[in-house]
Parts: structure tokens; C-alpha cells; sequence
């Protein structure tokens, strides 16, 4: 089962990572010391799909969403956008750009407090050069599409709901007509209902432009219904990637598995409280000193000796789908499946 | 009774408001929100005004400030006197001498001319270091708080080094190696002004540069430039205005010191600290004359304060 992870078929992927490290250099009680953000992350998505990536708070999920759109340059690997390579410092080319946009968390610190909804979703035309009357005819066009009226272009963001501060991220994305579009969380500080709104609203647009997604959420549920593929990570590491259907249905790694468990349930026959897996809600670690060999060794309830000196390559558990774990080296052992 | 009267009834009490809040849920009902929105829809400016308008206390200041700049702007059309020259026989009438409203002062000149004529000095002297140094500690705090790294913090510490100083020995410090005048004095209280705004302007960048419409600007391609023009300027002005408005006071009162020390407006000029500085002798001969040039000071350091404490108000409940 060691095989190397490589893309299965299809079409060129459209953005392609490599082995992505980002270490930053901090200050801790006084010394330097670096903090390893992201780990040898690679992953690879296809044109005109979703890649998600879920993981806890702190696992690296937002330092990635900005090392893919060059708001951060990478320490170590290696990054393409539609074949071309990018280079490290994040600087993108003018034709990348264009073809490549966030959607950020927070809504009411996303949009410009003294700009006006058309200011906002213009400047990144203005930016490119786009004429007045482009400029006037695009912002029209992507209000409708994210589906509020027209007359919103003079209002200011305090003056607008959650929902549609957000629908007006979207747009400010879309203005470009990217490929790709980044979502870091992007529906997270929303309600539940208006929730269900955006989401739709991301995949009709989705639908309707051919777009990219890579995103991004610890909210799992979000990203299953959202995604096509799944990267799940930890403390800044890869450690299952796989077919959204199949991770939901098969989760391999001990951390899927003690996320996907986390997810609450009406039923108490399938309460985790007491079993194996419980041991493993522990904290998360620091990044500044991550534990040896497999990151997740500290809370995991199958941790070997060989866990703390070598860290797990990514073996394919079915196709497809990768897991990097010691667990998996030998084929999958009966005794996990069924403890789990 | 019935449901027309209820309906009558309910419609006189009321009143317009109601009635324009009904119509509103209406068109909500029809095209969500669009029309209910629109009507809302005003700028920033317009915000504000509406807001300082309400504060009576902010209102009354700013009339006495714009009064005070009428009166010197038109001290000539005001007054039949030049505030120059005097009688020397009319010295030091009091308070309330016909022909002399205000009074004269030692030399026998009318005290009126001399506050309305003076008020041209003074004002200028709590301005133009005013807006020079919310230009200049705008440019400097906005970059430093942009750029960080080696640059921010040589423009920040140096800036410290300034603050360091107590205002008005700065003041003294640079009015006496450039030497007495009001061209000096103003230049001696903008390099005083400059460091306080400067810090300001970095901490208010500091705040807005972090924030993800910012980084956004950044992933259109922006310019560092065009992102402090058009992202973090509008953001971090109104922190300025707020503390620079009330700084005008400060300055006059700074100009008025120089000169009550000899720092400042060459005499005979007609400045409020020096004519402070000279009646002082004459206190116990006309001690409500002498008083008046503090008045003036006073009165334009108070109003400015209450009209640049209400506009802080109007501009701060909007964030």
C-alpha cells in the first residue's frame, strides 16, 4: 500500500502545492523561535471543483488560504496556478491576480467602513486598469449575481446585515472574473440560516462561472456539503485527503475520526463520551515546538513507539484517498476499524 | 367602534412617522428591502452633521468660533480705530468709556481694535501649526504604521524623542534658536504638533492596516501607495480631525505664551499673549482691561475644545 500520492486522471489541476511549508519567525518569552504554521502541505485541485480543507482552529487552515493567494510567501515547496509555477515571495503576476480571490472571515472587517458596496466590489477593477463605464457595467452585473438589488451599490457596509456583507465579499471576488476563488471560513460568522443561503449561493455561482474553490472551514458539515474532495489537517499538516463522500463514510486517520465523532448526535447510542476516542480531545499543541515524528501522536488513542521518531508518509487507504498515518503502512489493522 | 374609526383613531395619534414606516414595510413586503434601504442610504458627511447638530453645547461653540474668525477677518469694518496707534492721553480707560467699549490699554490704544485686529494673529497662530502638523504627522504616521520593519521604527522613535520634551519647553527651545517673531513661532509650534499627531495617525493604522478589506486592497494587485490613499486614509482621518481640533486651541494658547514671553509677535503687533504681557503692569490700574486679551484667549480654547469634543462625538458613534 505504499504508494505515492499522485493525482488520480482527470484534467490538469488548476492550483497544485507541493510540499508547502510557511514557518514564521517568533518571539517566545524572549527568544526567537519559529513557529511551523504549515507542514509539507501538498494537494492538488482540479478546475472546476472544490477542494476542502477542514481542520480545528489553529491547524494552519487560514496561513494556507494566504500562502495560495500570496498573502504570505512560502518557506519551503513548491506552488502552480494553471501549470505555471509561482514564485515563493507571494508576489503573483498581473494575470494571476486576476484570476485569483479571497473570501474573508469576518464580514464587518472584510469591507471598507468608508467605502460604499460599489466602491468596494470596483476598486480591484480600478486597480486593473478597467475604464469607468467597465467599471459601473461589471459592479451591476455581480450584485445581481450574488443576489442583492441593484440600488445597494451607494450603501455603506454598517448599513447592511451580515448576510449581505458577505454576499458582497462574494461579489468583490467575482468582480475579476478569477478562476480561483479562496473561502477562509467564509460562512462561519454567519447564522446558521443565512448560512444555508451563502453556501447555495457559492454553488450557483460555482455552477454558473465554472469557478474553483478551495474551502476552507472547521465546520465539517459545511464542507461536505460544499466539497468535492476533503484535506483534513493537523497542526499544520496533511493527514487524510480524500473523496468527500468516501471521508464521511470511511474515515481513516485517527484525528478524522475523532473529528468526525465530535460532530454532536441526537442519538446517545452514538455518544463518544467513554470510548477510545475521547481520550483524544485533549489541546491541541503548540506549533512552536510540534511533537516529533507524527504531529498527532499526543492525543492519539493508537499511538505506537514508532510514532514519535518517524513521521508518517501518505499511503493510499482505498483510491483516491490518502491517509498519512503509521497505522496504514501495513494495510489497515482490523482491530482500528472496529474500535473506532 | 369601528374598524375605519379604530383605523382614524390610530392614524391622528401616530401621526407622519407611522404612516412612512407602513409605506416602508410595504415596499419591504414587495422587493425585500430594496426601496427601504435606499431611502436610509446617506454618506458618511451628512451622517455627521446630522449628529453635531443635535449637540446643543457643540452647536453653541461653533457659532462663537466662527464669530470670533468673522470678527477678525472684518475687525476693519468693525472698528474706527487703528490698533497701532494711540492716544497718550487716553490711557488706560476702563471697561466701558464711551468711544472705548473695551477700553485703551498703556499706550492709549483702543482695546477693542487691538482684540478684533488680533484675533487675525492669534487665530493664525492656532491654525496654520494646526493643519501643517496634521499634515505633515499624517504622512509620517501613516507610514510608519504601513511600512513597520527598520523604517517605522526610526520615524516612531524619533517622534519620541520629540514627545520626550515638555510642549511648551520645546516650543521655547526651538522659538528661541530661531528667534522672536510670529513666522517662528508658528514654525516652533508645528514641530511641536507634529509628534502627538504622528503617533495618532500610527496607532489608527496600526488598527485599520490588519484588518481583511486591506489585505483584499493587497490581492487586487494595489499599490502600497494607492492602498494607503484609498484604504487606510479615509479610516484613520477622522481620528486626526477629532485630535486636531482640539489641538487649536493648545496652539494659540502655546503662540500666546511665546509671546507673553517675548518669543513671539514683535510688539506692537496686536497678539493676544503679548498684549497679555504687556498690560501686565498695569493690573492694579485697570485690572478688567488687562483681563480682557486672557478672555479672548480663553473663550477661543474653550469653544474650540467643546466644538472639536462634539465632533468627535458625531464621527465616533458611526464606528
Amino acid at each position: 500500500m505504499m504508494t505515492p500520492v499522485t493525482p488520480i486522471g482527470g484534467p490538469t489541476p488548476l492550483l497544485e502545492l507541493s510540499n508547502v511549508s510557511k514557518e514564521f519567525v517568533v518571539h517566545d518569552a524572549g527568544k526567537r523561535a519559529t513557529l511551523s504554521a504549515v507542514n509539507q502541505v501538498s494537494l492538488s485541485v482540479k478546475p472546476g471543483t472544490t477542494m476542502g480543507v477542514v481542520g480545528e482552529s489553529g491547524c494552519g487552515k487560514s496561513t494556507l488560504a494566504r500562502l495560495i493567494v500570496g498573502l504570505h510567501g512560502m518557506t519551503g515547496g513548491e506552488m502552480s496556478f494553471d501549470g505555471a509555477p509561482l514564485p515563493k515571495s507571494g508576489k503573483r503576476p498581473a494575470h494571476v491576480v486576476k484570476q485569483m480571490q479571497m473570501v474573508f472571515q469576518d464580514p464587518s472587517s472584510a469591507l471598507n467602513p468608508r467605502a460604499t458596496v460599489g466602491e468596494s466590489i470596483g476598486f480591484p477593477l480600478s486597480v486593473q486598469g478597467a475604464s469607468r463605464k467597465v467599471i459601473a457595467e461589471r459592479v451591476t452585473q455581480v450584485i445581481s449575481d450574488v443576489g442583492l438589488p441593484a440600488n445597494y451599490a451607494g450603501n455603506y457596509p454598517h448599513q447592511l446585515s451580515g448576510g449581505q456583507r458577505q454576499r458582497v465579499n462574494i461579489a468583490r471576488a467575482l468582480a475579476l472574473q478569477p478562476k480561483l476563488i479562496v473561502l477562509d471560513e467564509a460562512v462561519s460568522a454567519l447564522d446558521k440560516s443565512i448560512q444555508a443561503q451563502v453556501l447555495n449561493l457559492l454553488k450557483d455561482l460555482q455552477e454558473e462561472y465554472k469557478l474553483t474553490y478551495v474551502f476552507i472551514s472547521h465546520d465539517l458539515n459545511v464542507v461536505e456539503y460544499m466539497s468535492d474532495e476533503v484535506t483534513v489537517m493537523y497542526l499544520g499538516q496533511v493527514v487524510e485527503r480524500s473523496p468527500a463522500d468516501r471521508l464521511y463514510e470511511n474515515p481513516q486517520h485517527p484525528y478524522s475520526r475523532l473529528l468526525l465523532s465530535s460532530i454532536p448526535s441526537l442519538d446517545p447510542a452514538e455518544s463518544t463520551r467513554d470510548t477510545a476516542m475521547d481520550q483524544g480531545s485533549g489541546e491541541i499543541p503548540s506549533p512552536i515546538n510540534p511533537p516529533s515524528g507524527c504531529r498527532f501522536r499526543t492525543r492519539c488513542p493508537f499511538a505506537m513507539d514508532v510514532c514519535a521518531t518517524e513521521s508518517p508518509e501518505q499511503v493510499h487507504a482505498e483510491p483516491g484517498h490518502a491517509v498519512a498515518c503509521h497505522l496504514f503502512e501495513e494495510g489497515v489493522p482490523e482491530e482500528v476499524r472496529l474500535s473506532a | 367602534m369601528t374598524i375605519g374609526a379604530v383605523g382614524a383613531f390610530t392614524a391622528r395619534f401616530a401621526g407622519n412617522q407611522t404612516a412612512t414606516a407602513l409605506l416602508g414595510a410595504n415596499k419591504l413586503r414587495d422587493d425585500w428591502n430594496a426601496a427601504g434601504l435606499a431611502v436610509k442610504s446617506q454618506s458618511f458627511g451628512r451622517e455627521t452633521l446630522s449628529r453635531f447638530l443635535e449637540n446643543k453645547l457643540g452647536v453653541a461653540a461653533s457659532i462663537v468660533v466662527v464669530l470670533l474668525f468673522l470678527s477678525a477677518i472684518f475687525a476693519p469694518f468693525l472698528t474706527p480705530y487703528d490698533p497701532l496707534v494711540g492716544v497718550p492721553t487716553d490711557r488706560l480707560f476702563n471697561i466701558g468709556t464711551p468711544g472705548h467699549i473695551l477700553g485703551t490699554d498703556e499706550q492709549g490704544r483702543d482695546m477693542l481694535a487691538r482684540v478684533l485686529y488680533g484675533g487675525r494673529l492669534s487665530l493664525l497662530a492656532g491654525f496654520i501649526p494646526t493643519v501643517v502638523a496634521a499634515v505633515v504627522g499624517t504622512a509620517i504616521g501613516v507610514t510608519a504604521g504601513m511600512v513597520r520593519g527598520a523604517v517605522g521604527t526610526v520615524l516612531m522613535r524619533f517622534m519620541d524623542m520629540l514627545y520626550a520634551f515638555p510642549a511648551i519647553l520645546l516650543a521655547i527651545a526651538v522659538g528661541a534658536s530661531l528667534g522672536p517673531g510670529l513666522n517662528n513661532t508658528i514654525i516652533a509650534v508645528t514641530i511641536v504638533f507634529v509628534p502627538p499627531v504622528a503617533r495618532v495617525a500610527e496607532s489608527a493604522t496600526r488598527r485599520v492596516v490588519v484588518q481583511e478589506f486591506v489585505e483584499a486592497a493587497h490581492l487586487s494587485g494595489a499599490s502600497k501607495l494607492r492602498i494607503a490613499r484609498s484604504q487606510i486614509l479615509p479610516n484613520v482621518l477622522n481620528d486626526i480631525i477629532v485630535y486636531a481640533s482640539g489641538l487649536v486651541g493648545i496652539a494659540m494658547l502655546t503662540a500666546a505664551s511665546l509671546s507673553f514671553l517675548g518669543l513671539g509677535a514683535a510688539p506692537p503687533a496686536p497678539e493676544w499673549g503679548y498684549m497679555l504681557n504687556s498690560l501686565r503692569g498695569s493690573i492694579y490700574v485697570a485690572p478688567l482691561v488687562v483681563v480682557v486679551p486672557g478672555f479672548f484667549i480663553f473663550l477661543t480654547t474653550v469653544a474650540f475644545n467643546l466644538a472639536s469634543d462634539a465632533l468627535r462625538e458625531a464621527m465616533d458613534s458611526r464606528l
